[in-house]
């Protein structure tokens, strides 16, 4: 949801620049334009006196002018607050299969999953987390691979070791995992 | 997810079953064709998509101190508090300043440009240093970072005999390896890198198998 929210806005703002800059830039090097372009010749002025208060009597001007600066800062503060904010569920819904359910706390899965992923053959350091909803959680995981561990192998191993764990104990529900797999900077090791 | 989709569908058509294909949509005693389009995308490995925190964090802020800061005065002066400076010499510069001036037109330009950048920012995936891997398990993402794909391949090239030192760049779709080596023929060489490269890009795991090249040349002779 945040990375099309993000794109989106990022976009908007470009077009808007683009859209800005390109009517300046077209106006002053002296093309010639449509009637209904904000400009009308390179001697013209950015935002003249008259144009600048041509509303300025009528009763809507100012609350107008108001409430859409009002909607852009709460808009602005929104998105900022929201790049800050990560989603993190602190407990999880497990599925029993008793009808009964039960709750499992989510440092606890994180913890868990970590502690295998570690163990593993290959991996040096692991960092997880935990994302989604707590009905339908899912996880990143960052491992840092030992030098001379094979990329591939680790992560079959992980897949079919800490992952699958932590799936069965979450319920049968598939738990979504993103990987990000990095190596510890090292010397290469001489055969001869 | 770890039934065979394929084989039972073609199967389907070509067989007597007649009454489950329009029986099918109604309700489910056929769940694989509607399965089967959520199983595609599901193992294919596309790229990573960044979320843009930063460059999102960037425009939030400038946005909401421009804003923010033109709200305040202008709510100031609704309120009989006299506007400040900045915005009254901005209004008479405003009204002065002409098109065709050479800055204003550099600001014009310098303004469309970074427009684009932020609309190429919101189009392209972004992480470029992230390699996706090949997806085995459909709910397992993962990708390897190209400095530790260029580690692992300079380590299994280093192993090779005859090679003393090697540089390896790792692109997004093409390794490239260059070999320093100090005994053997250079031929015999590169037939062992050849292969020892296969084996290592092969261990990699990746979704899309990088290309290679390999260069080996024999350093100056130095004198002791």
């Amino acid at each position: 949801m945040l990375p099309v929210v993000n794109r989106l806005l990022l976009g908007l703002a470009g077009v808007v620049l683009v859209c800005g800059g390109g009517a300046v830039l077209a106006a002053g090097t002296g093309l010639s334009l449509p009637s209904w372009w904000p400009w009308h010749g390179p001697r013209d002025v950015l935002l003249s006196a008259a144009d600048r208060e041509r509303w300025r009597d009528e009763s809507w001007w100012w609350p107008a002018v108001i409430a859409g600066l009002a909607i852009l800062v709460l808009l602005a503060l929104w998105l900022l607050l929201a790049q800050l904010r990560r989603a993190r569920p602190a407990e999880i819904l497990v599925d029993s299969g008793d009808g009964e359910g039960a709750r499992l706390r989510g440092r606890a899965l994180e913890e868990a999953l970590r502690s295998e992923a570690q163990s593993l053959e290959g991996v040096r350091g692991a960092r997880v987390r935990l994302t989604g909803r707590r009905g339908r959680p899912g996880a990143r995981v960052g491992l840092s691979l030992e030098p001379f561990a094979s990329p591939g192998g680790t992560l079959g191993r992980l897949t079919s070791e800490a992952v699958a764990h932590a799936r069965e104990s979450v319920g049968a529900r598939s738990l979504p995992v993103e990987v990000r797999l990095k190596a510890a900077k090292h010397q290469a090791r001489r055969v001869s | 997810m770890t039934r065979p989709p394929e084989p039972p569908e073609p199967l389907a058509p070509a067989g007597p079953s007649e009454p489950p294909e329009p029986s099918g949509p109604s309700g489910g005693p056929e769940p694989d064709p509607s399965a089967g389009p959520f199983l595609v995308p599901n193992t294919k490995a596309g790229r990573f998509w960044s979320v843009r925190r930063v460059p999102a964090a960037l425009l939030a802020v400038a946005v909401l101190g421009g804003a923010g800061v033109l709200l305040y005065d202008i709510a100031a002066v609704r309120a009989d508090q006299p506007a400040m400076r900045w915005r009254r010499v901005a209004a008479a510069r405003l009204a002065e300043w002409r098109l065709e001036e050479p800055w204003v037109l550099a600001v014009a330009a310098a303004a469309a440009a970074l427009g684009v950048c932020l609309i190429v920012l919101a189009l392209t995936p972004g992480l470029r240093g992230l390699l996706p891997m090949r997806r085995d398990e459909p709910s397992v993402r993962a990708g390897l970072t190209r400095e530790a794909a260029a580690l692992v391949v300079r380590d299994r090239a280093m192993e090779v005999p005859g090679v003393r030192s090697v540089r390896v760049r790792m692109g997004r779709s093409k390794v490239s390896v260059r070999a320093d080596s100090h005994f053997r023929e250079l031929d015999d060489v590169r037939t062992d890198l050849d292969g020892a490269l296969d084996e290592a890009i092969a261990g990699l795991g990746l979704a899309k198998r990088p290309s290679r090249s390999v260069r080996v040349t024999r350093p100056p002779v130095r004198k002791r």
